[in-house]
């Protein structure tokens, strides 16, 4: 971070639009990293606003600022640190009373401030017109209104951000009742010096009196006993008064007065109205309905995926195998031609494989998660989730799996639990993930036809709630419930859901194609020394003679812990046939053997790296130890059912 | 049981009738009367806006006595919940208008 670009860092609750709204800002050339210590990821950009280079920082998104929460104290710390110049509080104007509660907790941080009012399209047609004059009045800070998904305000944002770093924006925040005003007050002037937190008395005293009993409470116990006995005091007056825990006391200041203030600035227009939101949800939540809409939403984004990948793939292969046959008549059978066909078969199996069936999948999650379909998916599959241990909370992760491993693990973080994000991240490594997805539809709907792969999947998943059950047996301590909020439907907009999937894809394209690239020029150096033979002899044990699959594929499989789509294109490679050939040389078996193998074998490298990084060395290599017997009983039962 | 017989008590004692929104009516407006439960569920709800004397609506319910659907009508949000969270929040039936 360059010390003379100034620092502003969006924050806001989840779902209020704010990665949106960096996107749209800073999102061309964002680049994510993780807070010092951790893996918790931000992601930042330099921006050039109006001549003025700015350091444009987009925090997780968060309901409040506890610091006994582990995500929330990553936030609060990495605010302390930063200093930001300034803060852009990104609001979801459609339910204002609730976001303002995070805004005003901000507000009592000190820090220069300005609030970017998200979303006031869908508020418009909730019926509540809101008064941003107003609103600036009672929160003493710019307020802008916006619509990020359409661009709407961010010059007049970026314009109040500038005025802002120009002039002092410091935000105060509005006092709180009169009994609880005087205790925090009263706190805050006994503070020693060297307690304060960001050079705010206030705030310091308030986290004091809101924090739970481990949180540094000891400490300060030790420290200053005198301070302890007063912050004690003041609590017990505190309790005695309002008939309830501080913690909650303070907590309801902010919820009422985010209220009030709310009510203060808005205008509705109309009466309760059935919305095509609610109705809608008043389907897809139904008892019944629900279920099978979500059975058939699945079963569109299996087709759809396999009928747009199918036909692209085809179309793709026939120049490839053309190709192949020039540069063998142009260099022979040499060194160069086995460097230029591993070139060949990396590149263009990524361009013909992967890419056809990789896209559309990126962009259906992207439009099922900017619908705020997964939240709704977790609220209908609680109940299965709870047949293997877990909860409703863990079905979103599941679901982003499916398109890759990695982020997928790393949204366990919303689960409470160690012991919830232990067993579902061990699972989340069984979920077919958008690689798996190319090498089932490549291999076993083209050849064995689509049925078969959707036989495949219910499989995968009977599989996934099989060993869900198991693995719960070893963890005894219960999961706590489910609480999850499920934000109002949002139609995706074509330019959001676009942008996510070129993220995506460019990160596809940056590191996993040059693995691609890589791993099949080495095995095309290892067949040109032949050093593929004593490789594939000594895997031959057990691809072989336990799978059942040609001698060539042993190396393969290796190749597929860095990534999974390797093995496929390396299959093609190994037995030196085109894709359309395949069946000379390998039975419809032996796909199915094949890919069942591959699936389940093992997490790939990155997928074991944030295992490591996020759960653990001990997790991430039990789910290696894991996914190598599942894979083998499982082939082996292909083997003998078919 | 102790504890529980004078909590249940005490519920008798109180003028309106407190029920559990795990058992309360569908449909019908509820208004929280008393979140208990242990610290770290009170916190997260209280994060998720759901305080004392806000109005709630029951929704939907997924099968096989699945979570509910609450809808916080005071703070216009919904969260999905657990019947043993749900369990913990004590409502009372709001009479209907007119």
């Amino acid at each position: 971070m360059r010390a003379d670009s100034p620092t502003v860092i969006l924050l806001g609750q989840p779902n209020s639009g704010k990665s949106t709204l960096f996107n749209a800002i800073a999102g061309h050339k964002a680049l994510t990293s993780n807070f010092p210590g951790t893996s918790y990821k931000h992601t930042h950009s330099e921006v050039n606003i109006e001549g003025r280079l700015l350091n444009v920082v987009d925090l997780p998104g968060t309901y409040s600022l506890n610091p006994s929460e582990p995500a929330e104290k990553v936030i609060l710390s990495h605010l302390f640190q930063e200093r930001p110049d300034l803060i852009v509080n990104v609001v979801d104007a459609s339910i204002l009373g609730r976001s303002l509660e995070l805004t005003l907790e901000l507000l009592e941080l000190g820090f220069p401030m300005i609030v970017a009012l998200n979303m006031v399209d869908l508020a418009e047609k909730k019926g509540i017109q809101i008064n941003p004059n107003t609103l600036e009045k009672r929160l003493g800070v710019k307020v802008v209104p916006t619509v990020a998904s359409h661009g709407r305000g961010l010059k007049q944002l970026l314009e109040a951000a500038s005025f802002c770093l120009d002039h002092p924006c410091l935000a105060t925040s509005p006092p709180w009742s009169g009994d609880v005003e005087e205790e925090v007050r009263h706190l805050a002037d006994m503070l020693p010096p060297e307690i304060i937190i960001a050079g705010n008395p206030r705030f310091t005293a308030i986290k004091l009196i809101e924090a739970n009993k481990t949180f540094c409470l000891e400490v300060l116990a030790e420290a200053e006993p005198m301070l302890k006995s007063e912050l004690d005091l003041a609590k017990q007056r505190i309790e005695e008064k309002r008939r309830a825990q501080a913690y909650e006391v303070i907590s309801a200041e902010r919820h009422h007065l985010a209220l009030k203030l709310a009510e203060e600035s808005s205008r509705v227009r109309r009466g309760k109205q059935l919305r095509w939101d609610e109705r809608v949800d008043d389907i897809i939540m139904h008892p019944i309905l629900g279920y099978l809409i979500l059975v058939l939403i699945f079963l569109a984004f299996f087709f759809l995926i396999f009928k747009i990948g199918g036909p692209l793939e085809g179309a793709l292969l026939g120049p490839l195998a053309g190709l192949r046959t020039l540069l063998s008549g142009w260099l022979g059978s040499g060194l160069l031609f086995h460097l230029a066909d591993g070139l060949l078969q990396g590149i263009g199996g990524g361009a013909a494989i992967v890419l056809p069936y990789f896209v559309p999948l990126l962009f259906f999650m992207a439009f099922l998660e900017d619908l705020g379909y997964l939240a709704r998916a977790g609220f209908l599959l609680d109940t299965f989730m709870h047949r293997i241990g877990l909860h409703g909370k863990s079905v979103s992760p599941f679901i982003l799996g499916f398109g890759c491993n990695v982020p997928a693990v790393l949204s366990t973080r919303i689960l409470e639990s160690p012991r919830d994000r232990a067993i579902t991240s061990l699972l989340i490594p069984f979920i077919p993930c958008s690689a798996r997805t190319t090498i089932i539809l490549a291999l076993v709907a083209f050849y064995l036809g689509p049925v078969w792969a959707l036989g495949f999947y219910f499989f995968n998943i009977l599989l996934v709630a099989v060993i869900g059950r198991l693995l719960t047996l070893f963890f005894k301590d219960p999961s706590p419930g489910l609480i999850l909020e499920i934000p109002s439907l949002k139609a995706p907009s074509l330019v959001t859901m676009a942008q996510k999937t070129y993220l995506q894809l460019k990160s596809f394209v940056k590191f996993a194609w040059p693995l691609l690239v890589g791993g099949s020029v080495v095995l095309s150096l290892l067949q040109f020394l032949s050093l593929d033979k004593v490789l594939n002899a000594a895997f031959s044990p057990l691809v072989v003679h336990g799978l059942g699959l040609p001698q060539p594929l042993g190396i393969t499989l290796v190749f597929g812990f860095l990534r999974k789509e390797l093995s496929l294109i390396m299959m093609l490679q190994a037995l030196g046939v085109e894709y359309k050939n395949l069946l000379t040389v390998i039975s419809r078996e032996q796909i199915l053997v094949f890919t069942v193998f591959v699936s389940f074998f093992i997490p790939c490298l990155s997928t074991f790296a944030i295992l490591w990084k996020e759960i653990g060395k001990k997790i991430a290599f039990l789910s290696v130890g894991l996914s190598i017997a599942v894979a083998i009983a499982v082939s082996l039962l292909v083997r003998l059912f078919f | 049981m102790m504890i529980l017989r004078i909590i249940l008590n005490k519920l008798e004692g109180t003028g309106k009738k407190m029920i559990r929104l795990s058992e309360a009516p569908h449909g019908r407006q509820l208004r929280i009367v008393d979140v208990q439960g242990g610290e770290g569920v009170r916190r997260r709800l209280f994060a998720l806006g759901f305080h004392k004397d806000d109005l709630v609506e029951i929704n939907s319910q997924g099968i096989l006595r699945g979570p509910l659907l609450i809808k916080n009508l005071t703070a216009d949000t919904s969260v999905a919940m657990g019947r043993g969270i749900a369990h913990r929040i004590m409502v009372e039936v709001v009479p209907d208008e007119g």
